[in-house]
């Protein structure tokens, strides 16, 4: 490996152990139920465009209940998913390519375990909406789980493929819930 | 039939001047668990995100992912902590349980699996909130919400694909494919590795003890609750 090689791999390790840190320090679930902030909905542009997909209405959700139903929908677009899927695919084989399928792996597994304790602020933001509703802490906890596993896919892969998730993460980090495409248009909560 | 109370061993520490035999006894529990959580999770739990029909059942399953394999981190940290190799704390190192040799194909498969498997696995760690082995049973109660949890998971799906002729069906084919395989999950009657764990408190009932018990809990639930059949099988292992 090259020097110049090395110094990018290295800046790449730090990138996601500062990722990793900031994970339970992040204001989850702070903004859910909050009007969307023009910044808010420029990520959700960027986010929705670097998957590849149409541009569409952007919608708000008000309160947890609704961002249940939402969530549940029969109309969601399985495109959307896809089109996920398809660049978290893209972006492990790039990483993998980088720095090798087991360090990656390695990196991911302390993500998804700083991840884990993610179901304490959702379950704090529903004790403070005055809903009981565990199951759908899970369901929050898990969708952020999630976009943690993505956003370091994307800081490891370090190529263009990952600013859908870039984009998705920041949603997060603003205490937001992007809930998807669902009937055409995105829900953010 | 429950074992006598057994002194109890208070931490790892401790435990290192219990007989041999009771340390094998331990080893042998926490590195079946490790295991089993690890691959339950990657052969399960994993490819149920895709086979998920919402994204809320999708998020859900990732969360319940996540939970199997914390559990599996748990019970490995606790084998490090006994001086277990890790290599023996992962599938890779260790034959996994068989139930596991049957690949995931549909959400219904993996709704029956949670419903059957988890309330197997509840009846394992209730007897585990009883164990001498202090660090064992304090873990027993740490995983156990999480279990009972997936186990309603399990329940409150099933209930849900009931409602429809077509979902009867994929969910009595799913219960028909894997409850034949539930019953050696507890082990084998007058096992000798089961005599050692009540010998020392380490577990309170024989295997056939909770294979009854879970037979007669499933039976309520698949053909109680859910109103489907249970299929028959050999009750002795």
């Amino acid at each position: 490996m090259s020097d110049a090689a090395r110094g990018d791999a290295d800046a790449a390790w730090a990138h996601v152990a500062a990722f990793t840190a900031e994970i339970p320090r992040l204001k989850w679930f702070a903004a859910v139920g909050t009007i969307l902030a023009p910044a808010v909905i420029a990520a959700v542009e960027r986010y929705v465009a670097a998957l590849g997909l149409a541009p569409g209405p952007i919608a708000p959700v008000a309160g947890w209940r609704e961002a249940a139903a939402t969530a549940q929908r029969p109309d969601w677009s399985r495109d959307w998913w896809q089109a996920e899927s398809a660049c978290e695919q893209t972006l492990q084989r790039q990483g993998a390519a980088r720095f090798g399928l087991q360090p990656l792996l390695a990196a991911l597994t302390a993500l998804a375990e700083a991840a884990a304790e993610l179901q304490t602020p959702s379950a704090s933001a529903l004790a403070a909406a005055g809903v009981d509703a565990p199951a759908l802490a899970k369901v929050a906890a898990g969708a952020a789980a999630q976009a943690c596993h993505q956003r370091g896919l994307a800081l490891l892969a370090g190529s263009e493929t990952g600013r859908a998730f870039t984009a998705k993460f920041e949603l997060f980090a603003a205490g937001h819930w992007p809930l998807g495409i669902v009937g055409g248009t995105c829900f953010v909560f | 039939m429950s074992a006598p109370a057994a002194t109890p061993i208070k931490s790892v520490d401790a435990l290192k001047a219990a007989p041999e035999e009771y340390r094998l006894a331990v080893r042998k529990i926490v590195r079946s668990h490790a295991v089993n959580e690890l691959y339950g999770a990657r052969v399960y739990d994993e490819p149920a995100i895709a086979l998920a029909p919402t994204p809320y059942l999708k998020w859900l399953t990732c969360r319940i992912a996540m939970e199997e394999y914390g559990h599996h981190v748990r019970f490995r940290q606790l084998g490090e902590q006994m001086g277990i190799p890790e290599s023996e704390m992962t599938p890779e190192g260790r034959k996994p349980l068989s139930i596991f040799e049957f690949p995931l194909k549909t959400w219904e498969e993996f709704c029956v699996v949670k419903l059957l498997a988890d309330l197997a696995e509840i009846i394992q760690v209730e007897d585990l909130m009883k164990c001498s082995f202090m660090p064992l049973r304090n873990l027993a109660k740490v995983t156990m919400p999480e279990e009972i949890f997936h186990s309603q998971f399990g329940k409150d799906t099933c209930t849900e694909l009931v409602k429809t002729e077509d979902g009867r069906k994929k969910v009595q084919a799913a219960i028909d494919h894997y409850f034949p395989m539930m019953p050696a999950f507890f082990g084998k009657t007058d096992s000798a590795n089961n005599a050692v764990y009540r010998k020392y408190g380490i577990k309170q009932r024989t295997n056939e003890d909770m294979r009854a018990d879970f037979l007669k809990r499933v039976r309520d639930l698949v053909e109680g609750h859910l109103k489907l059949k249970l299929p028959e099988v050999a009750e002795a292992a």
